[in-house]
């Protein structure tokens, strides 16, 4: 067979996993092809247009110490920065930017233009070529064939695509663009089991026809919170967001009209995810609420264009015109693109293994959305780890696996590829066990090293981490070391200032522990060669300090709970032969033939019976050797 | 899967044997020795015989239970045959040769807790059950076996996972217009959700004593007449007894059952000060019966003189719970009234030759238990590993309770009541991250 290119990793799709795992598989030396529908659109935000977020602002950091490219375009484009929970503890605050839609697509497509290795396609893949059962290329609906030793599928929402306004559908990946059919044929060929699922976005609006008085403000923070550890001062110019409420009037309108969305009517067979809810479902659903926040999203500073945030709907076009006008301050308002559902194709992720390459295939990798996720920043992190892999199997080399002791991208892929998804799968916090080790500000310390290892992690950037371990070390010292005696000087002030006596002798890091002890007050008490320090140093060391007792006992109760998760299973055990299991739990455990009984016990569908009788049938063959 | 059979009931002879057969062949072998029309849950009378050359096995009673109504969620065939071993050996011996295979131990148990016709919970209490000794005893176990302790915990644990879907909402969606939760009503909640568990927790005082039996030492020096009084309680000659000082070299322990609850009685070797090696390993595992036990029967012979000996034990016990018993009120030598320190304790006179005062001694070693709040009825923990889980429960939801006091972000609070709740799950299943947040998807509104 001919081929008209010759690459060693080729990319199919160009969204958030897309660019991600073209930038990282280019940038370990794979000649990588990224093919795109629409060359205009690299990097296009389909839905909000924002990153990060609780537990989303995780991925993104981690991404970027990985040597990810998400965090540093974000930066770059970003209009308006939050840090989330500032007023909760240090674990679960995150940052959060709105995007410059628009400058976020063309500095992307720069980020990518200018990597070497990194060769940008505009085409459709209709078929893959294989050879003795591996992965060789790739079929082009305009008749090319590329030649490639791994393929990464990031699709998102266009496999199989089918958008819903009212009781029409139409095929489309996204508005206005066509959807890749051909491509879920071929998945399916190969055997790959397909499932369906839905999301919505909401109208857009034109930002002229808004009476922004009637909206509260919502201003970014004094002093943003960039993603990338390397960004040192922001470049957009700041905006300011705004907070709504729909009214009764607006409910019972969506009420008497239900019957009209195909959320309703039976037309829409996938799942949503229930986390993003069209507000159909609100007001169905929270029928007891008098209200819905909104918020009103400027989509950047080269356009009116404003994205009406909670508003997701796919209710017919001509009527979500009236129902925007029936908010406060929207009554004038246009609409320039509608809202609507789309449904499209994903692939059961159980197939995948902790590198997110099929088993069925070797060399196809899934990234993203075809996963069964939702969200730029879960699509980025596995297209990340996907690109990486996908390099890394060309280049005979041991692929990258996370833990998810250690990151929420190991966290993520661990409950993707054990227990599947029925609903589009968004990370949480609450899914990390060790939630209070896995912070924002602690990404560089957890992953930077990988990313250095693989060759992500330039020289500038790798300088920047050591300088920064090394100031954190030295501060480390000094809270342990440096105590607040009684004859110090500013110890009656200190005690005074929290409303209890210190002691005659308190270490910085007893201290900061008190209630009322702040950051600054501990900067304060630094000695001088430590000063000034650095806010984010500070905070990093006091949040480790913060959370270590509860570490500990974290670790200790996990260690008893799962005391048994270390018992193997011998890799010649038949599972069939165990007295006691059913025939489904035969079925499952022979499926995903775990190693340890840990893995087993967070296998989907085992029942605690199945379990225990496993656990009893280990332990009796380990007594009897 | 396979089809097992077993012999539900005891070995031995008895009027009547009932074998079970479980899996999904149960019923074929069943017809194909002779049980011609199947009716679930109907005992159909039939004569058994061997497809191999015809033989006559037993007239039995034949029970089909179809899966999935019946105790494994299998197939289940139970078979009513005469209890003589030679015929339940010979019927369970053509079942074999049908196709089925001899059940493991708890086999049966397991494909029920499998197939979740029964929790672990469950299953436990049906091996508790099992080697449950007295009626009290059996009464608890069967209480866990239809799910109480499930039930008991199922509250507490619904409540624990409203206090987190309450705080891990506040975490994880600050920017939905939720309501902000209320620390001192999640205070309140977080101290019934403890209380509750630490109520159950406690249960097991009692609920171990009445699984593993209460475990009561006899005590006292050489010859005062212990091996007779054990003799006299257990109602049978198991000690030796002879007049020598010292016969007893060695503990000896039996199980009698005190008015339903279980009574591990234990002989030991007279303390007295000796040479003899035997003997002095002896009055070592005295010692160590007696640090062990719930109760001591401190014995004196109430026809002497009290001996240094007799008060040295006096004293060793006086922390201990224990009983003065005052043997050998049947010799004329025996002082009724007995001296006013020993008066104080309370003592009680007996005769283990004539069986006088045993009645009263039983009655007191029943009382001393009851007075330490034994108590037999409603549910009790006894099982060890519960026990463990609880009290592990407990006190994650204490650290959290002290987090929330002085005002910890959530997280921190989150941290130890996830602990518990595993803890929790660990008696009645797990609850997943999946399960918490389909419960914050139902409660509150979420979603920019």
């Amino acid at each position: 067979m001919s081929f008209d290119e010759v690459f060693d990793v080729i990319v199919i799709g160009a969204g958030h996993a897309g660019c991600e795992a073209a930038s990282a598989s280019a940038r370990l030396g794979a000649e990588t092809g990224l093919i795109t529908l629409n060359l205009d659109l690299v990097g296009q935000m389909s839905c909000n247009p924002a990153i990060g977020g609780i537990a989303k602002g995780h991925l993104v950091r981690e991404i970027d110490a990985l040597g990810g490219i998400m965090g540093r375009v974000i930066d770059r484009t970003g209009i308006q920065f939050r840090l989330l929970n500032r007023s909760r503890g240090p674990a679960v605050q995150s940052p959060r930017a709105q995007a410059d839609r628009m400058r976020y697509r063309s500095e992307m497509r720069r980020t990518l233009e200018a990597t070497s290795n990194l060769h940008l396609r505009q085409g459709k893949v209709v078929d893959f070529v294989l050879d003795h059962g591996k992965l060789a290329g790739v079929v082009l609906e305009d008749g090319r064939r590329f030649s490639t030793q791994a393929v990464v599928v990031s699709t998102g929402t266009f496999l199989n695509g089918l958008i819903h306004t009212g009781r029409r559908t139409y095929s489309g990946g996204r508005a206005g663009e066509p959807a890749a059919i051909e491509l879920s044929e071929a998945l399916k060929r190969l055997g790959f089991p397909v499932g369906r699922l839905k999301t919505g976005t909401p109208p857009r609006l034109d930002g002229r026809t808004i009476d922004w008085n009637a909206f509260e403000p919502q201003p970014g923070d004094q002093i943003p919170v960039p993603f990338s550890f390397a960004t040192d001062s922001l470049e957009q110019k700041q905006i300011k967001c705004y907070i709504g409420y729909t009214t009764e009037q607006v409910h019972d309108a969506i009420r008497a009209n239900i019957a009209e969305s195909p959320l309703y009517s039976g037309k829409i067979k996938g799942v949503g995810p229930r986390y993003c809810p069209s507000i159909e479902d609100k007001v169905v659903k929270f029928s007891d609420k008098s209200r819905h926040q909104l918020f009103l999203e400027p989509e950047g500073h080269d356009t009116n264009e404003v994205y009406l945030n909670g508003f997701s709907t796919s209710l017919p076009a001509e009527m979500q015109q009236d129902l925007v006008r029936m908010i406060p301050g929207l009554e004038e308002t246009r609409i320039i693109r509608p809202g609507y559902a789309i449904e499209y194709d994903f692939v059961d992720p159980r197939e995948l293994g902790p590198d997110l390459q099929t088993a069925r295939v070797p060399g196809l990798f899934h990234a993203g959305q075809i996963n069964g996720t939702t969200g730029y920043e879960e699509a980025a992190c596995q297209g990340l780890l996907a690109g990486i892999n996908a390099a890394l199997y060309t280049q005979r080399l041991e692929s990258l696996r996370l833990r998810r002791e250690e990151s929420y991208i190991g966290v993520l892929v661990e409950d993707l590829i054990k227990q599947g998804v029925d609903e589009p799968y968004r990370i949480f916090t609450s899914r990390a066990e060790y939630r209070l080790a896995l912070r924002y500000d602690n990404a560089d310390e957890r992953l930077e090293r990988y990313g250095r290892e693989l060759g992500l992690v330039g020289d500038s950037d790798w300088e920047r981490f050591n300088a920064r371990q090394e100031r954190l070390g030295r501060l480390r010292a000094a809270l342990e070391n440096v105590r607040l005696r009684r004859s110090d000087a500013q110890h009656a002030a200190v005690s005074a200032l929290i409303g209890s006596d210190l002691g005659d002798s308190i270490s910085l890091s007893q201290l900061a522990k008190r209630p009322k002890v702040t950051a600054d007050l501990i900067a304060s008490l630094l000695p001088g060669e430590l000063k000034p320090v650095a806010e984010t140093d500070l905070n990093s060391v006091l949040a480790d300090s913060l959370y270590a007792g509860y570490l500990d006992t974290q670790r200790a109760a996990v260690a008893k709970l799962y005391q048994h998760d270390t018992l193997k299973i011998p890799r010649q055990t038949t599972f069939r032969r165990i007295a006691g299991l059913s025939n489904e739990s035969v079925e499952r455990l022979d499926r995903a033939r775990p190693l340890t009984f840990g893995e087993a016990r967070r296998l989907p569908g085992l029942t605690p019976g199945a379990l225990s009788t496993l656990l009893a049938y280990l332990s009796a063959q380990q007594k009897s050797l | 899967m396979s089809t097992i059979v077993a012999l539900s009931t005891p070995r031995g002879r008895g009027a009547l044997a009932v074998i079970r057969l479980s899996g999904p062949d149960a019923i074929t072998i069943a017809q194909r020795m002779g049980l011609y029309e199947v009716e679930d849950r109907r005992a159909t009378l039939t004569t058994l015989t061997r497809p191999r050359d015809g033989e006559k096995l037993d007239q039995v009673l034949l029970t089909c239970f179809r899966a999935p109504h019946s105790l494994t969620g299998e197939d289940v065939v139970e078979i009513s045959c005469h209890g003589s071993p030679a015929v339940v050996r010979s019927i369970i011996d053509t079942t074999l040769e049908l196709g089925a295979v001899l059940a493991g131990p708890g086999e049966f148990t397991l494909r029920a807790l499998s197939n979740g016709k029964i929790n672990l919970a469950q299953a436990e209490a049906v091996r508790d059950l099992i080697a449950a000794q007295t009626d009290a005893a059996v009464k608890q176990a069967s209480r866990q076996l239809n799910g109480e302790l499930s039930n008991a915990l199922a509250p507490l644990k619904e409540k624990l996972i409203e206090v987190i879907v309450v705080l891990e909402s506040a975490l994880e969606f600050v920017e939905d217009d939720l309501p902000a939760p209320r620390a001192e009503q999640i205070e309140k909640e977080l101290l019934a959700v403890s209380a509750g568990v630490e109520k159950l927790a406690r249960t097991y005082a009692s609920g171990r004593l009445l699984q593993e039996g209460i475990k009561v030492t006899i005590t006292g020096r050489p010859n005062v007449g212990k091996s007779s009084i054990f003799n006299s309680l257990i109602e049978r000659e198991r000690a030796i007894v002879t007049d020598i000082p010292g016969t007893t070299r060695d503990t000896l322990s039996e199980a009698i059952d005190l008015e339903g609850i279980p009574v591990i009685l234990t002989d030991t070797a007279g303390v007295r000060e000796t040479t003899d090696g035997i003997e002095t390993l002896g009055i070592e595992r005295t010692r160590r019966a007696m640090g062990d036990s719930d109760l001591v029967l401190v014995v004196l012979d109430g026809s002497a003189e009290l001996g240094p000996p007799d008060h040295d034990l006096l004293i060793q016990t006086a922390h201990t719970r224990r009983l003065v018993v005052r043997n050998k009120s049947d010799l004329p030598e025996f002082n009724h009234a007995s001296t006013s320190c020993i008066a104080e304790l309370q003592p009680i006179n007996v005769s283990a030759r004539t069986g006088e005062g045993l009645a009263t001694l039983r009655s007191a070693i029943l009382a001393s238990l009851n007075n330490n709040g034994f108590e037999s009825d409603g549910l009790l923990i006894t099982n060890a590993r519960h026990y463990d889980l609880l009290c592990s429960a407990q006190r994650e939801l204490e650290e959290a309770r002290a987090a929330l006091v002085v005002r910890h972000s959530e997280e921190v609070v989150l941290a130890p009541l996830h602990n518990a709740l595993r803890f929790m799950g660990q008696i009645t299943g797990e609850t997943t991250t999946e399960d918490i947040l389909s419960e914050i998807f139902a409660t509150f509104c979420i979603g920019k």
